[in-house]
């Protein structure tokens, strides 16, 4: 099958028929800030561009304190800071409150406090799983973690990783942006998905200038 | 790991922040109700612990101290403390209502709702700035009460409640117009109310947040579902220029990104639609609701579990939504969730309850879930941990069980005969009510045997548990399972029905035909109805024990008012009629009767009855009374004479139902007949003058009973009568030329 062939200057001349608006990008950039959380930026971009963002940008301060929080380890500080936000939260999200109560006890275990570990795993966590059936898995591997003498090179010491605490702060920020009606992802890895997808498409029909670094966008040349 | 250290280190800490808080000093009681708040949040075991501490009355007190002390707070530093003691001690008590129901009951019992709707919710908020996060805190902390089933309830017909409810509905905070929808979600319950709702023009206000936040939307979505449930005429009310711009904006969000918001604007759609035949009839709405539904139920949560809910109250006793969602696969869908494994029970019982209702009515539904093996997932149900799933696994069986694949499958004795009676007849013995209800629902269909073989059923004792169960004190019970009796012996052979004769007992029977109940009554004359049907001894059954079930029979008649029980009853002295001389007279006995302070006998006001079903079994009656065959036909003949029902039965000549008319045509011709001897056809008397016992809830009068697959003459009964009638009534008109 011969696939047609588009030369660099016929697809930069196709792009440049396409029109975008600037506000619409200013909008899409506005919404990444915002929903990841830079405040600074937000504001600045703001500021710069006009464009005002889609949420109040106090709550996003209140948000990013919490992420902050639980990406330091202070879970303690995380919760009583969500319940300041919104009281319901953790009320209604049963694994979401697992999960920080679980980053709790990694936390103690990392700073090697054993006894108040075996207290914690004991009076707050063995409850959660008595309550709910599905965290009991979760559970007994968490607590595995007080088996080990070297917990850094057990089977379970991924626990341990920065990029529990990662997953944790992300959970914590989807749920508190659900709680304000927003929408917990970005709108630009949407967007970037859509673009890869359509090239894959494209391919099976064309040779074509593609973008193949997502980071600098670059059109690379057919390959002939 | 000792269990007691834990609670101890738990009781001590608690013990400490209960002291804190009935400190003398602000400072010291914030910090104490801060603390405690993040205590119990998300913990349900610290809830509790907390509650036997005493803790909800204490901050209940806290909170109406703190509400008293606005009036008096003289200066900033003042107002702070005194707000944030409002704010936190309302998180703490709205905590405890979440989802925790000792938690609301204490609440409630604190008047912490009255407590909280007064000091946060109240417009006066004199001395208070930023006063915005005690509304919020406090419209939370309401909500969570009125999500719960405890909730006091809301009193819509006081005109100071329907005040402060619209002030919360206008009001420009989520929270705050969040507490008013969730208020009519979960109290407006009777038709008075909604259309009370209705009049103050809540609705107007509920499209509006139809386009605001999500959790507005969502709000929004369950009032309006609740004003318009089962409320024809609110629903007939809603029209004007508003009518269609709400509902195409309800249509949108059926389209919309979360999940649990297309589910919430599919109900509301679907509530409308049941309660009013003029909205949203057309096919295109009608796909795209059923489409919508299927979709959710791949949501893995609770969305998903509560799609096939919504389903079933789409297409429940639709026909043509039934179709509808058949065309569109709708059948394999729910078989494919079915075969997940491990599902949820709520999931569990939403499917097979949606598959129950896709296969009510149609046959290619039933044919289709035959093919895709479905029942043996629903039979492996019928053992489930939960009682909810039992009970839908049977409604299932008796839904599929319609179907004429299914009884000519049960018929040649496949594995399906034994795997699927056995669970069913333990079943009759559940724990739940309701259970056994649905069980007997489906045993009345599986019962029905047309090669006269209910071994299995029989031999597993069937018979005893469905005179034991006929014998409840729970008339629905009782009432259900004198159906499957019912089905269980029509067309029986003679050992069957004797063997069920011996187990139910003449009194029994007797008892059961003057029981209170009119649908027990009316179930146990069918019964009995098709006990005598059959051949000749048959008819003895009645006279068992000095003739009581005869003569309950005999009195109910008189005094019945149902058309139902008439009927039976009727077809019940048909029957008997059909026998010896001396089964004859007996029935002559019983008509001839006379109820008190009634003039005459009870047929004649059968025969003038408005209802074609019973002028037909009532003519019946007297066909066989006077079969020319018969010696005593005549002296029979002139006793109906003088009684004036043979008049009566001239007049109705003709009649406009046609099974009556040829009745009577044929009546009329056995009254002309004794003067001339004609011969007595056996065949025709055999044919004619048997009025058939009756299925219950069996076959799809739309399937055919192939007259292959049955033995004898039984099929004939049960399809169109008049067309065998046509033939004999030819024969005899041949006869009499």
């Amino acid at each position: 099958m011969s696939k047609k062939v588009i030369t660099r200057e016929e697809w930069e001349k196709k792009l440049n028929d396409v029109k975008i608006r600037k506000e619409d990008m200013n909008k899409l950039v506005m919404n990444f800030l915002v929903t990841e959380g830079y405040v600074d930026a937000a504001e600045k971009f703001r500021m710069e561009s006009g464009t005002e963002p889609d949420i109040d940008l106090a709550t996003i301060t209140d948000r990013m304190a919490v992420k902050k929080a639980v990406q330091c380890g202070n879970v303690e500080d995380a919760i009583e800071k969500v319940n300041d936000l919104n009281p319901e939260i953790l009320d209604t999200n049963p694994q979401l409150f697992f999960h920080l109560q679980q980053q709790r006890l990694i936390e103690l275990i990392r700073n090697g406090k054993v006894e108040e570990a075996l207290e914690f795993a004991q009076e707050e966590l063995a409850p959660r799983g008595e309550e709910n059936q599905s965290f009991l898995e979760e559970l007994e591997r968490t607590v595995a973690l007080l088996a080990f003498e070297d917990v850094s090179n057990c089977p379970v010491g991924d626990l341990l990783d920065i990029s529990q605490r990662l997953k944790t702060a992300s959970e914590v920020n989807a749920a508190i942006l659900t709680s304000q009606s927003h929408e917990k992802d970005p709108k630009l890895p949407s967007l970037l998905k859509m673009l890869l997808w359509a090239q894959n498409q494209l391919d099976e029909k064309a040779a074509y200038p593609r973008i193949n670094d997502l980071a600098t966008a670059t059109l690379e040349d057919p390959a002939i | 790991m000792p269990t007691t250290t834990a609670s101890a280190v738990c009781t001590t800490v608690g013990n400490n922040i209960l002291l804190r808080l009935t400190s003398g000093e602000r400072d010291v009681k914030l910090k104490a109700l801060r603390e405690l708040k993040n205590q119990i949040i998300g913990n349900r075991t610290k809830k509790l612990s907390f509650l036997k501490l005493g803790a909800v009355p204490a901050v209940a007190g806290i909170l109406s101290d703190a509400v008293s002390a606005v009036d008096v707070a003289d200066n900033d530093e003042n107002d702070r403390i005194v707000k944030d003691i409002i704010v936190q001690s309302a998180a703490v008590l709205g905590s405890f209502a979440c989802g925790f129901e000792a938690g609301v009951r204490a609440v409630l019992d604190a008047g912490a709702d009255i407590l909280i709707q007064r000091g946060c919710l109240v417009e006066e908020m004199p001395l208070l700035k930023s006063y915005m996060e005690v509304v919020d805190a406090g419209a939370r902390s309401l909500k969570m009460i009125y999500q719960s089933k405890m909730a006091p309830k809301y009193d819509f017909l006081q005109e100071e409640n329907m005040e402060f409810l619209l002030s919360l509905l206008n009001n420009e905070s989520e929270n705050v117009s969040g507490l008013g929808a969730s208020i009519i979600s979960h109290s407006c319950k009777t038709s008075l109310e909604q259309k009370l709702l209705f009049d103050a023009g809540v609705l107007k206000r509920l499209t509006s947040l139809l386009g605001g936040s999500l959790i507005q939307r969502d709000a929004s979505l369950e009032s309006i579902a609740t004003i318009f449930k089962n409320n024809p005429e609110v629903v007939s009310q809603f029209v004007g220029p508003d009518t269609g711009r709400t509902l195409s904006c309800i249509i949108e969000i059926v389209k919309d990104r979360f999940a649990r918001t297309r589910l919430l604007a599919s109900l509301c759609l679907i509530v409308i639609r049941n309660a009013s035949p003029c909205y949203l009839q057309d096919v295109g709405i009608k796909t795209k609701l059923i489409n919508n539904l299927l979709e959710l139920l791949d949501d893995p949560g609770r969305v998903g579990d509560e799609a096939s809910f919504a389903f079933s109250s789409l297409i429940a006793e639709k026909e043509d939504m039934q179709k509808l969602a058949f065309e569109v696969n709708g059948v394999d869908k729910l078989y494919n969730h079915l075969q997940k494994g491990s599902l949820h029970p709520r999931r569990f019982e939403g499917i097979l309850l949606a598959l129950a209702d896709m296969c009510s009515k149609l046959e290619c539904c039933r044919s289709r879930c035959l093919s895709l093996q479905v029942l043996k997932l629903v039979v492996d149900a019928l053992a489930h941990d939960s009682s909810d799933v039992r009970s839908a696994a049977c409604m299932c069986l008796r839904s599929v069980s319609r179907s004429i694949k299914f009884i000519q499958n049960l018929s040649a004795g496949s594995f399906m005969n034994e795997t699927i009676v056995i669970p069913l007849v333990r079943l009759l013995d559940d724990t739940s009510t309701a259970v056994q209800v649905a069980a007997l629902g489906a045993i009345s269909n599986i019962v029905v045997d047309f090669t006269t073989r209910r071994s299995t059923f029989i031999r597993l004792g069937g018979v005893k548990l469905l005179v034991q169960l006929s014998k409840s004190m729970d008339s629905t019970i009782r009432l259900n399972a004198l159906r499957a009796l019912r089905n269980l012996i029509f067309l029986a052979e003679d050992k069957c029905k004797e063997e069920i004769f011996m187990e139910l007992t003449a009194s029994l029977l007797a008892s059961l035909i003057c029981d209170p109940e009119p649908s027990v009554q009316e179930q146990a004359l069918a019964l009995v109805r098709n006990l005598v049907d059959g051949r000749i001894n048959s008819v003895e059954y009645i006279f068992a024990e000095d003739g009581i079930i005869l003569d309950a029979v005999g009195r109910q008649l008189r005094i019945a008012s149902k058309a139902e029980i008439e009927i039976q009853g009727m077809y019940v002295l048909g029957n008997v009629a059909t026998g010896k001389e001396s089964h004859k007279e007996a029935v002559m006995d019983q008509l001839l009767l006379r109820a008190e302070n009634k003039a005459q006998s009870c047929i004649i006001k059968f025969l003038q009855s408005n209802d074609s079903r019973l002028r037909t079994a009532a003519v019946w009656a007297v066909l066989n009374l006077t079969c020319s065959s018969s010696p005593g036909s005549s002296g029979r003949l002139v006793k109906l004479h003088d009684a004036g029902i043979v008049s009566h039965v001239k007049n109705m000549v003709n009649d406009p139902c046609l099974d009556v008319k040829l009745r009577v045509k044929t009546a009329l011709e056995q009254f002309n007949s004794f003067d001339d001897s004609l011969a007595s056809t056996s065949c025709l008397q055999f044919l004619t003058v048997r009025a058939v016992g009756e299925l219950s809830h069996v076959v799809d009068p739309s399937s055919k009973i192939p007259c292959d697959s049955i033995s004898n003459s039984c099929y004939v009964y049960v399809t169109d009568f008049c067309v065998i009638y046509s033939h004999v009534a030819n024969s005899i008109n041949s006869q009499c030329l």
